[in-house]
């Protein structure tokens, strides 16, 4: 109400602001948390074989099931070279699954765009969709 | 196949792509199918790395406001539609028609960018009734005339269906196909360069995903094999786009061009002679 007139910003350019932060900020840290995860395990698979090289194949799960046993496996403490990769994967993999979701719940509670909410909700569900495929 | 010889083919794939605006996949598949990589795996293993890659790289630019998000996210609605078709077919066909459409969408991309004008004008035609429903009217600060250029998009009824088309190449071959996504928002959208090149970059991340959960199902991603290939083409792509803003040199990225047409044309006679 007391802001000047002169301070020119209109909602719409601060909303695809705010958007464009966070859209930018889930993409930087996913790629790097991803390769750093998959460079320690590499590396430490090196080390540990003097080998890098990683003998295994996902055969068979969805992402999400793939995803849930590593997580199972990290939190049951062991973690080994071959968890770090997977983790590495999945983390990248995730990366623009959740820049779509947090899009879709953007557009939906904070811009309250109703054409974008359905769009993005569109492109959030296939994604679900196909990573739940096996 | 070694681990160190996938890394180092693909820190060159990688800068290679940048350096010549092919992107990394295109470089990477037949190099990988040249170390006796199956084309199909080969396929598999790079649109993981077209995620990295295309994620990266939209980090920077979309914190630089020169994406136009709402344009982005509407098409993506068709870009993963035509992924998963693609996808779902290379799964199972042959693979010789695979290396034949692989040396095709190489050598149009290759005659795209050897073409490519300097920088396009956002086209002056009058915005269209359903473009104008999806309000993503846009603007950005061009740093070379330190001004801020608005800009409208035109025909986004027929972005639409032809990104479907993008995004179908995207997942059948395994690339980005970054600068079929480009050349569409310019001809057919009337967007920037500037908005065009980062906004392509963008919804490549998501359709890769949309590719990569396919190849997931089908088994055919190998973590032992990606990971070496993953940290290569991002340590490759990172160099090449520094170099390349420093270099801004015409030549290099022509010479680069130059070489990759023989890529394109090996490709399609290794695809017609058989005996892969």
């Amino acid at each position: 109400m007391s802001e000047p007139a002169a301070v020119e910003r209109p909602s719409g350019r601060a909303a695809g602001q705010d958007m464009e932060t966070l859209v930018g900020y889930i993409l930087q840290v996913g790629v790097l948390l991803s390769a750093a995860l998959l460079a320690v395990g590499l590396l430490w698979h090196w080390a540990d074989t003097g080998s890098p090289r990683l003998d295994y194949t996902i055969g068979g799960l969805s992402f999400f099931q793939f995803l849930l046993a590593d997580l199972r496996q990290a939190l049951g403490g062991a973690v080994r070279p071959r968890l770090l990769v997977s983790l590495g994967i999945a983390t990248l993999l995730l990366t623009p699954y959740l820049r779509v979701a947090a899009s879709f719940l953007y557009f939906a509670l904070v811009a309250r765009d109703g054409k974008y909410t359905a769009f993005t909700g569109f492109v959030w569900a296939v994604l679900t969709y196909s990573l739940f495929l096996r | 196949m070694l681990p160190e010889a996938l890394f180092l083919v693909s820190v060159a794939a990688g800068f290679v792509g940048a350096m010549s605006g092919m992107g990394g996949g295109v470089v990477l598949i037949p190099a990988l199918t040249l170390l006796g990589m199956d084309i199909k795996q080969a396929i598999a293993i790079s649109i993981v790395s077209v995620v990295a890659t295309s994620s990266g790289a939209a980090a920077a630019y979309v914190r630089d406001r020169l994406t136009n998000l709402k344009v982005g996210m509407f098409l993506e609605m068709f870009t993963i539609v035509g992924a998963l078709a693609g996808a779902s077919l290379t799964l199972v066909v042959p693979a010789r028609p695979l290396y034949v459409a692989f040396g095709l969408v190489l050598l149009v991309t290759w005659t795209t960018l050897l073409l490519q004008r300097q920088q396009s004008e956002s086209t002056a035609a009058p915005q269209d009734a359903f473009t104008h429903w999806l309000d993503c009217d846009g603007s950005y600060y061009d740093q070379a005339s330190g001004q801020v250029v608005a800009y409208h998009a035109v025909r986004a009824y027929l972005g639409g269906p032809l990104m479907c088309g993008a995004g179908l190449i995207a997942g059948l071959l395994g690339v980005g196909a970054g600068a079929i996504k480009v050349l569409i928002f310019d001809v057919a959208m009337g967007l920037p360069t500037k908005v065009a090149t980062t906004t392509s970059n963008l919804i490549i991340g998501v359709t890769a995903l949309a590719g990569t959960s396919v190849y997931l199902a089908g088994g055919l991603i190998d973590p032992g094999l990606a990971a070496p290939v993953i940290l290569g083409i991002l340590l490759g792509a990172f160099v090449g786009t520094r170099l390349l803003v420093r270099l801004r040199n015409q030549a290099i990225r022509r010479f680069f061009l130059i070489v990759l047409l023989a890529l394109g044309v090996e490709m399609i006679v290794r695809g017609m002679r058989g005996g892969l």
